[in-house]
This record gives C-alpha cells, structure tokens and sequence, in this order.
C-alpha cells in the first residue's frame, strides 16, 4: 500500500513523541498492547496450552483413574496401530467426515446459489436456511434421535404410511446398514448452512462487472458459473472445507446422541472412542492416545487453514 | 443476455430448490414443538400425528414440576451468562491490541489465538478435565466457566479484529492529535463505534456457552448441576413416553438462541463471515 510520505512522518512524529530505548525495542504501543494481551495469553497458556502439553505426556503412560501414571512411551499408540476396533474406528470417521464435508460442500453451493438468484425476501430465505447452524446441536440431534425411532419415529410413518415406499419401518439407527448414513445425515443438515452462508458473502465479493463481461462475450449460466463463480470462490472453500473437516471429524455429539458408536461400532468414531474409553473403560492413557493419533495430520491442517485464513483477512 | 423463458425457469428452479431446503430445515423443529404439544394417549396411538387435537400442556407441567429441568435452566443461563461477560471482555481489549496496536510479538499472538480457535475440544477435554479436577473445580459450574473461554475467547478474538480492522485509523489519529492518549482513543472513540460488532460476538459467544457439551458431559457428575443440553441428553431412556417432556425441555432449550439468532440475523452475513472466513 503505497502512502504518502508526509503522511508517513505524521505517523511516526505522532508514535514518536516520547520515545524511549523500551519503544524503539518493544514497539510504539508495548504498555497497552501488552496489557490487552495479557488475560488472553493466560487463557491460551492454561487453557489450551498447558493441557496439551499434558495429554501428550498423559498419552505416553498408563493410567487408571485413582492411580498415579506409569510412564511407558508410545506403548499407547502402538497398540493401538494393530487393535482392529480402534482401526475401524479410523476408517469410519474419515467415512464420516468426508461423506458429510462433500455433501455439504454440494448443499452449500446449492444453497448460495438460490440465495443470490432474482428471490423475494431474501434475507428469510436466509434467515431460515440458517436455523441449523445456530439452533443447539443436542436438540437437533435429538429431534432426530425421536424422528428416526424405529418403531414410533415420523421418518418410518411417512415412509410407510403416507407415502407407501416402504412396506415396513426400517430401524434407522439401529441397524449395520443404514446407521451410518444417518448419522451423516444429520451432521450435513446441520452443518451445509454454514457452508452456503461463507459461499454466499464470496460470491457478493465478486465483482459485477466480471460476470457482465462473461455474459458480453456469450457464456452460458454454466459457464458463468465455471469460470467465474468458482475461481471467485477458491480461497474461501479451501478455508471453509478445512474448517468443516476438522470440526466433523473431532464432532462428538452428533454421533455420541444419536447411536453411541454403534450398532456393533458401525458408526464408532474417534471422539467417541475416546470418551468410551476414558470414562467407559477407565482408561485415560490409552483414551488420550486414540484422540492424538492423527495430531500430525490435524497439526498440518491447521497450519494451512490458519494461514489461509490470516491471508483472507489481509485483503 | 438472457430470454424471459430462460429467467423464469431459473426463478422456478430457485424457488423449488429453496422450498425443499426450507422444508428440510424445519421439518424437525415442527416435529419438535408438536411432539411437545401431545400428550400420552395420542403417543402411543399414533393418532393426531401432524397436529395435536388437543393441544396438551402436561409435558410442560410434568417437566417443570418432576423433573430438575428448572435447575439445569438457571445453571446454563449463569454458566453462558457469565463466560460471555468474561469471553467478550478478554476478546475486546484483545482483539483491539491485535487489530491496531504495535508491540513485538503481536503476530505471534494473532496466530496463536487464531490456532486456539482451531483446536478441537475432543483433543482438550481429557487433560482439562484432570486440570480442573486438580483445581477442585470438576464438578462445579465454576468449572465451565473457568473452561469455556478455551473456545469463546478465541472465537470472539478472532471476530473482533476484523471488525476493528475495519475502523479507519485515522479517527483515532484525529483523537490523538487532539490530546487523546492511546487508551483514551479506543475508550472514547474506537468502543462506542464498534459496539454493535461487540454485542453480535458476544451472543455468539452465548449461543456457544448455551449449546456445548462434552465439557459439561465430562466435568459435571451432580444431577443438579447439568447443563440444558447435557440434562436434555439424560432424558434418553429408551422408554417412548419420555420424548413429550424431553421435547418440551428441547423448545425451551431453544428458545433463547433463536431470540439472540433473530437479533443476530442482519449480522450474520457480514459479521460472521467477515471475522470468520473472508476470502
């Protein structure tokens, strides 16, 4: 940004005025900036910091609640390399995380969209598309908890009942084929708002004239969208799909709520196998150990989406 | 340019696609407050099933009156309430010093704010749980409070140095130049302009305190002392009768976040896109 050089001198005439060794060290504003930092980098430090520091060291021992902890290395994590439960458990959040990311990156699009197409009341088609992003998530998972029920539930009675596709309910949740499914289900509809609300602020920073320009020399709606809607959109889905890759994938509640980890582990996913094991089966090594296994993945994607997103905000 | 046939189909499809998404979004919530509006009978027969004839109040009456969902009110309302006073409060002068302030060592604490917001909880919740424990705060709202800012801060951190980043600097020049000191210049001028931004993240940060659970889930073991959400989650019996009173504790659990989202609503585009992602 180029500024005009009186300007310039203004600024440092201004930041200068009582300059000591202490500011030309520690900077112009040190005293109040550090002052304003301060509780935040106490809460960093003992609220994040310091436990994860912690759950690395707890992850190299064994420890049984009530026990002082056995050191033991990376016993933990090797164990769990060949425990074929905790394995499945792998598989099935990746399955988990990127059915629903894809669908509601699909949704999202879909979403923004029809929300920037000629509509009346936009802003409540907005409002309401949003709900499930901001209404509790334990509500909405037990809402479907309730509407999947398998003998009582709604889904099965309009299935069957009303609109005949079905000739018996189908225990949604409660069976090997179809918990899965439902499961994400549930985590795209609350989640694909999200996704639309980033994509549609994108595309209102797309400039106009680029989509006339597009139309002057005869693209087509899809066209249009091809080349100038989508490269428009390339950086903010970069960081919105990294966003909702590490949300779903550590996502908890959905899954705890609505099936525990099964029918027979089917819908077994990292965070809830981490909370079985640590309050179920008592042990919290072990426990910490499933929840860092792929901290070498999720530290390298909160590299790329945090620098990403500091980009984003110095444009 | 396009042909009248070529806009009407388009608005056609738009408003089909729209009508199906906002039938798919509410579906659940009507089904919630009907659900909530029957009684026993009609459960269990599977009559009245799209609306309730009649309308009955009993699961309100036997929630409030059998239930500790009146506790578990007044826990989450002084547990959001209060880490949302210190989250906003903390991420303001934060926010501030991290948007306009030059000190050594301001980009660092940008980052690692910005990686704190990105940490999941699912990897936290262990070691704080032993921290708190430590503390003799694990079963005790203080707990959460003392912990919920490990998400809250961040966030409305994060948020708030947008939003002062796009105060122009020169009014606070200009307050400066007229005797301001620093503090002066972000008490008198920067605050005031910016206290709209301040109170959407601060509801932000309501509505988050308000729906978390696996913090609540894990530090709390009193009954009483449940949260809305982990209370809701309690009701699960397996026993069919128990969803009439469990959804009408789900509609007042409900209630608060969509008064605060129906404030929210003109911020959400510019504001929570704007902190959170812009590209």
């Amino acid at each position: 940004m180029a500024v005009p050089a009186a300007q310039v001198e203004a600024k440092v005439a201004l930041r200068g005025r009582r300059s000591d060794g202490l500011r030309g060290v520690l900077g112009p504003d040190y005293r109040m900036g550090y002052l304003f930092v301060t509780p935040i980098a106490l809460l960093v430090l003992s609220l994040v910091a310091y436990p994860f520091t912690y759950a690395i060291y707890l992850s190299m021992t064994h420890k049984l609640v009530g026990l002082p902890p056995i050191f033991v290395g990376f016993e933990n994590y090797i164990r769990l390399t060949w425990d074929g439960f905790f394995q499945r458990a792998v598989v099935n959040s990746f399955i988990f995380t990127f059915g629903s990311v894809v669908f509601k990156l699909v949704l999202g699009v879909v979403m923004a969209l029809v929300l920037t197409s000629p509509i009346r009341w936009r802003s409540f088609w907005t409002g309401v598309l949003l709900i499930p992003w901001v209404a509790p998530t334990v509500v909405s998972a037990l809402n479907f908890l309730w509407i999947f029920d398998g003998s009582l539930g709604v889904l099965n009675y309009l299935l069957v009942r009303v609109f005949h596709i079905l000739p018996q309910g189908v225990g949604w949740l409660s069976e090997p084929g179809t918990a899965m499914a439902s499961v994400v289900a549930v985590n795209v509809w609350r989640g694909f708002p999200f996704f639309g609300i980033s994509f549609l602020a994108g595309m209102k920073a797309i400039p106009g004239e680029l989509y006339e320009a597009a139309a002057v020399d005869g693209a087509s709606t899809l066209q249009r969208f091809r080349h100038v809607t989508l490269p428009g959109l390339k950086n903010i889905m970069i960081i919105v799909v990294l966003l909702s890759t590490i949300w779903t994938f550590n996502d908890f509640q959905i899954v705890y709520i609505l099936t525990k980890g099964g029918p027979g582990g089917t819908t077994m996913v990292m965070p809830v196998l981490t909370y079985e094991t640590a309050f179920g089966a008592q042990r919290l090594g072990e426990a910490i150990a499933v929840a860092l296994y792929l901290l070498p993945a999720l530290a390298v994607t909160i590299m790329v989406l945090a620098r990403y997103m500091r980009q984003g905000r110095r444009r | 340019m396009k042909g009248r046939g070529a806009v009407t189909l388009e608005k056609t499809l738009a408003y089909g696609v729209l009508v199906a998404l906002a039938l798919a979004v509410l579906f659940p919530f009507y089904w919630m407050i009907i659900t909530s509006f029957k009684n026993e009978d009609q459960m269990r027969s599977v009559v009245s099933m799209f609306w309730p004839k009649p309308f009955a109040v009993e699961n309100y009456r036997q929630l409030l009156a059998k239930t500790e969902f009146a506790a578990w009110y007044g826990n989450s309302v002084f547990v959001a309430v209060s880490s949302t006073l210190l989250a906003t409060a903390v991420g303001t002068i934060g926010a501030y010093a991290l948007a306009r302030l030059k000190f050594r060592g301001r980009g660092f604490m940008a980052s690692a704010t910005l990686i704190t917001y990105l940490v999941p909880p699912s990897i936290l919740f262990i070691p704080l749980y032993k921290q708190m424990q430590g503390l003799g705060m694990a079963n005790s709202l203080s707990g959460l409070i003392a912990a919920y800012p490990s998400f809250t801060v961040p966030f409305v951190t994060w948020l708030l140095m947008g939003y002062f980043e796009s105060i122009p600097e020169e009014l606070e020049e200009a307050a400066m130049i007229d005797g301001a000191t620093r503090f002066g210049a972000f008490y008198r001028v920067v605050l005031p302009l910016s206290a709209p931004g301040v109170l959407a993240a601060g509801l932000y940060a309501f509505t988050q305190a308000w729906n978390e659970f696996l913090y609540a889930l894990v530090f709390i073991t009193d009954g009483r002392l449940r949260t809305l959400p982990v209370g809701l989650a309690s009701f699960i019996t397996g026993d069919v009768y128990g969803w009439g009173y469990l959804m009408s504790g789900a509609v007042l659990t409900t209630l608060p976040v969509i008064a605060a989202y129906i404030y929210l609503q003109k911020y959400m585009v510019d504001g929570l896109t704007a902190g959170g992602v812009k590209g």
